[in-house]
């Protein structure tokens, strides 16, 4: 019983660690480019804080310990007590693929990996404020704050609880001017309640004030902690003379610290006016500069933020002043409750506006995939009535029928909708792949993702990640090249690369463009004849689009894959094979040296299939409606035969024909009359197929063929028709290769 | 010279009783853990697949569950028989969660079998089979064969065969 427990205390650990490691890697990403985003420090910091703490609790000490260095450079970070390079980087990338084994481990209920020795070190040197920069940096170095990221938490708002000695303090150890701009920036985010409350970056904020203020940002303590932070900040700010504009920006923002101001002259000295306490002045206006520069925060409780500077702090001094002021509103006196309340208001309002739009229940997916094939069989089902309507005549229960049609179908979408996911699921690893590639080849490549909210069925997603991963990865290594080639070629030195999602109607179009080098069709035709693939006279005749599309021939890629790409058999024809296996296409373009772009699309929903139904002897087989392009009457067919391969003319070509019949050892006899030619097209590939009957479209439910016959050449997968019988889903793409 | 382990040296404690079914092909009994069969059917319309690997006979519906049926007769290598009124598919569960079902040739009861009862073989004859052999126990004179379904159905055995030959 009480390991049942613990497995679900495990279990939910892992649920939830997982999804914040998810975030980290972007995150740090993300952070590399943007090193000053207060938000996102803050974002990190407390996403390692909070794995930490569940892994204390489940007693995970090698993860605990990891956490925890980590989190103590991230306080130095948020602090501004030093800031991040690629080499830091490079170390909490490390630690978040620990992370990663550690989740993998717990899982297996293997012990954990004890973390590199020389990693924590590093990271422990890191976390030493003792760095030359560092100093300088808290102290003197405006840069540190992020105007943007001091957003965060600083709220000030509600009265303020900092002791006298505290705010002391804080007032002793500010220093630069860069600061206030800071954390004028800040209060305001603190008044917007969302942030991490980290105008930290100027500021030495204690381990307590932190862990409120984290606590407040969790929800617990909406005021008094951020007043702490506020105060703090505001301590350091007071003590700038630099300007201070922000009073009526509400946005933090963009500013760097360095004299960059948040409030304007005018309005810090309205403020101070107003502040009797002159410490508490100080340390007011930036706060109440930084409410209202709130930029996350909304307008009104800026307001109230301003007003209550007004109200003099009333509680215990300077001190409760500066909280006042920084709680974005007054330290205990009214105008900081109302600041406060104001922010702690918006706050609310905030998770209120979010508890309302993100009600959600955690599902089980193989319960999804349970209704999915619940749903399908309904389906078939419904296939079969449809079919049995025809003959039975009744009215009343065709009418029936015909309802049940509807409502299934729209059952049928809603469940699909029940399983789409954002795409930005996949997405979310890209930005690491990007980066950790274009550091080792050392190019320069910015990656821009388009269309992160695309849904789509969660199968999909996950089957296209390892596609995508490889198709970027290629975009990188063999597109974009390296700096100084790309500026002799008179580009930019850096390459980008855009990844888009968008639906086009039942399809989804995923887009890889890159400004690179792009490909010559030439070279391509020339290396296909080289590689014995076709003949010259052939490849004269392909068209650049059909060039292009070598790439995804088996063995034609020539260039070393020196990523790492070992252990999943990944090439580019794999990738189509992937695709392809989902019903999807993949084309290239391509404009040589000024760059390419790959086109993948899918449609929507993997599980249900609209296919033409065609016999073969006396069995049935399901041909997916996609491929097919046209159909005609084989004794109006016109046969050539070419080297032994018997051909049909259509359409001003010539194309490959198959019996299905033979290939399918079909022992009855067949009706010429009734045979049928079924030309089906995949990608640019054509080829024609005779079946012994063409039976009419259907709507089948895909299921996957069994144990031992998984992953077969050829089928798709089976369907149970409307007569209740099984017919087998062909796999035109494999089903080609195995002769074209 | 076949090795084979006397279970009489196994501790007392190992003294479980466990329940096989029982099945026969050709003139021989075998055995699956009760636990692992699902269901028996009767012999049912069977979907073939072309190119599928030899042994498997094709796929049937089972309750909307598309299963693997294999021919119990040529996974063991023996002539194909004719289909009669005893001709049974046994489904039964791989541990991959996955099921297959195998055509035999009639199931009778199910046998209560102490595990000392069984003497573990390794190694018994000389083809393939044998590896799928978990142990033969003596019951009413009768030699029962007990498999391990896992050895049995082991997929690296059974690598899906190329279509060269049908396509």
């Amino acid at each position: 019983m009480s390991s049942d427990f613990d497995d679900e205390l495990v279990q939910d650990f892992i649920v939830e660690a997982g999804e914040i490691h998810e975030q980290l890697s972007e995150q740090l990403v993300d952070l590399e480019h943007h090193p000053d985003d207060m938000e996102l420090l803050n974002a990190i910091f407390r996403g390692f804080h909070t794995i930490k703490g569940g892994a204390g609790f489940l007693n995970f000490g090698n993860l605990v310990d990891v956490c925890h260095r980590a989190e103590d450079v991230f306080n130095l970070l948020r602090q501004g007590d030093r800031s991040v390079d690629p080499a830091m980087m490079d170390a909490f990338l490390k630690v978040v693929d620990l992370l990663g084994t550690h989740f993998e481990e717990i899982q297996e209920g293997d012990d954990l990996t004890a973390p590199d020795p020389a990693l924590l070190k590093f990271l422990e040197q890191l976390s030493q404020p003792g760095g030359m920069e560092s100093t300088s940096v808290s102290v003197e170095a405006p840069p540190v704050i992020e105007a943007k990221s001091s957003v965060s938490g600083l709220s000030a708002e509600g009265p303020d609880e900092l002791s006298d000695d505290e705010f002391e303090g804080l007032l002793d150890s500010l220093h630069g001017e860069g600061p206030i701009a800071g954390i004028q920036e800040s209060t305001p985010a603190a008044l917007s309640s969302s942030s991490a409350a980290d105008n930290a970056s100027m500021d030495q904020m204690t381990e307590a004030e932190f862990e409120g203020l984290l606590d407040q940002l969790h929800g617990d303590d909406p005021v008094g902690e951020n007043v702490e932070e506020a105060e703090a900040t505001s301590s350091e700010v007071v003590d700038v003379e630099a300007d201070i504009a922000v009073l009526d920006e509400p946005v933090a923002a963009e500013e760097d610290s360095a004299g960059s101001s948040a409030i304007s002259n005018d309005e810090f000295e309205a403020l101070l006016g107003e502040l009797q306490m002159t410490s508490a002045q100080q340390h007011d206006l930036p706060i109440a500069a930084s409410l209202s520069v709130e930029s996350t925060m909304p307008p009104p409780v800026a307001m109230p933020a301003g007003g209550g500077l007004a109200d003099k702090p009333s509680g215990g001094g300077a001190a409760t002043g500066a909280a006042g002021a920084g709680a974005g509103g007054g330290g205990g006196g009214g105008g900081g409750g109302g600041a406060g309340a104001g922010g702690g208001g918006g706050k609310k309002k905030k998770s209120a506006g979010s508890g309302r739009g993100e009600s959600t229940v955690r599902v089980d997916t193989r319960r999804l995939d349970e209704i999915m094939n619940l749903v399908g069989e309904l389906v078939l089902v419904r296939n079969r009535l449809s079919t049995l309507k025809t003959d039975m005549g009744d009215d009343d229960a065709s009418r029936a029928i015909a309802n049940l049609d509807h409502v299934t179908t729209d059952l049928q979408n809603a469940v699909m909708e029940t399983r789409m996911q954002p795409i930005k699921k996949v997405f979310g690893r890209f930005p690491r792949v990007v980066r950790d590639l274009a550091r080792t080849l050392h190019k320069e490549v910015a990656l821009e993702l388009v269309g992160e909210e695309t849904d789509l069925d969660k199968n999909l997603v996950e089957a296209l990640a390892d596609p995508l991963v490889h198709l970027v990865r290629n975009a990188v290594d063999h597109g974009i090249e390296a700096p100084d080639v790309r500026v002799a070629a008179g580009k930019a030195r850096g390459g980008r690369i855009v990844l888009s999602a968008e639906q086009e109607g039942d399809h989804i179009l995923l887009t890889i463009t890159d400004d690179g080098a792009g490909m010559d069709a030439d070279v391509l035709r020339r290396k296909a004849v080289e590689k014995g693939l076709m003949d010259m006279e052939s490849a004269g005749q392909m068209d650049d689009r059909s060039a292009f599309a070598l790439i995804f021939m088996p063995g034609f890629s020539t260039k070393q894959e020196i990523s790492d790409v070992s252990g999943r058999g990944v090439g580019m024809d794999v990738v189509k094979n992937n695709i392809m296996r989902l019903n999807g296409s993949v084309e290239v373009d391509s404009y040589y040296g000024k760059g390419s772009t790959i086109s993948i699309r899918v449609p929507l929903t993997l599980a249900i299939l609209p296919t033409l139904m065609v016999a073969v002897g006396d069995r049935s087989y399901a041909i997916p409606l996609a491929s097919v392009i046209e159909i005609f009457n084989l004794e109006d067919a016109q046969l050539n035969v070419l080297d032994g391969q018997t051909m049909v003319r259509t359409r001003g070509k010539a194309l490959p024909m198959f019996y299905l019949r033979n290939l399918f050892t079909t022992l009855t006899e067949s009706d010429p009359a009734q045979q049928r030619v079924v030309i089906v097209e995949v990608g640019s590939k054509k080829v024609g197929f005779v079946v012994d009957q063409v039976n009419g479209q259907e709507e089948v439910v895909i299921k996957p063929l069994g144990t031992l016959l998984h992953g077969m050449a050829g089928y798709a997968g089976a369907t149970i028709t409307g007569d209740g019988r099984i017919a087998l889903i062909l796999d035109i793409p494999s089903l080609m290769d195995l002769h074209a | 010279m076949a090795e084979e382990k006397s279970l009489s040296d196994i501790t007392a404690q190992n003294s479980a009783t466990r329940q096989w079914v029982t099945f026969r092909l050709d003139n021989e009994t075998y055995g699956i853990g009760v636990l692992r069969v699902r269901e028996v059917l009767r012999m049912t319309d069977i979907t073939p697949v072309p190119g599928a690997p030899a042994s498997v006979e094709g796929i049937i519906n089972l309750r909307g569950v598309v299963v693997t049926i294999v021919d119990g007769r040529r996974h063991f290598s023996l002539s194909p028989k004719a289909v009669d009124q005893d001709t049974r598919i046994i489904i039964v569960d791989l541990d991959d969660e996955s099921m297959v079902g195998i055509v035999v040739d009639s199931v009778s009861v199910v046998v209560d079998l102490a595990d000392t009862d069984i003497d573990l073989v390794s190694g018994v004859g000389s083809d393939d089979s044998s590896k799928y052999i978990h142990g033969v126990a003596n019951r009413n004179d009768d030699l029962l064969i007990l498999i391990d379904l896992d050895k049995l159905f082991d997929k690296s055995d059974l690598s899906i065969e190329g279509s060269d030959d049908l396509f």
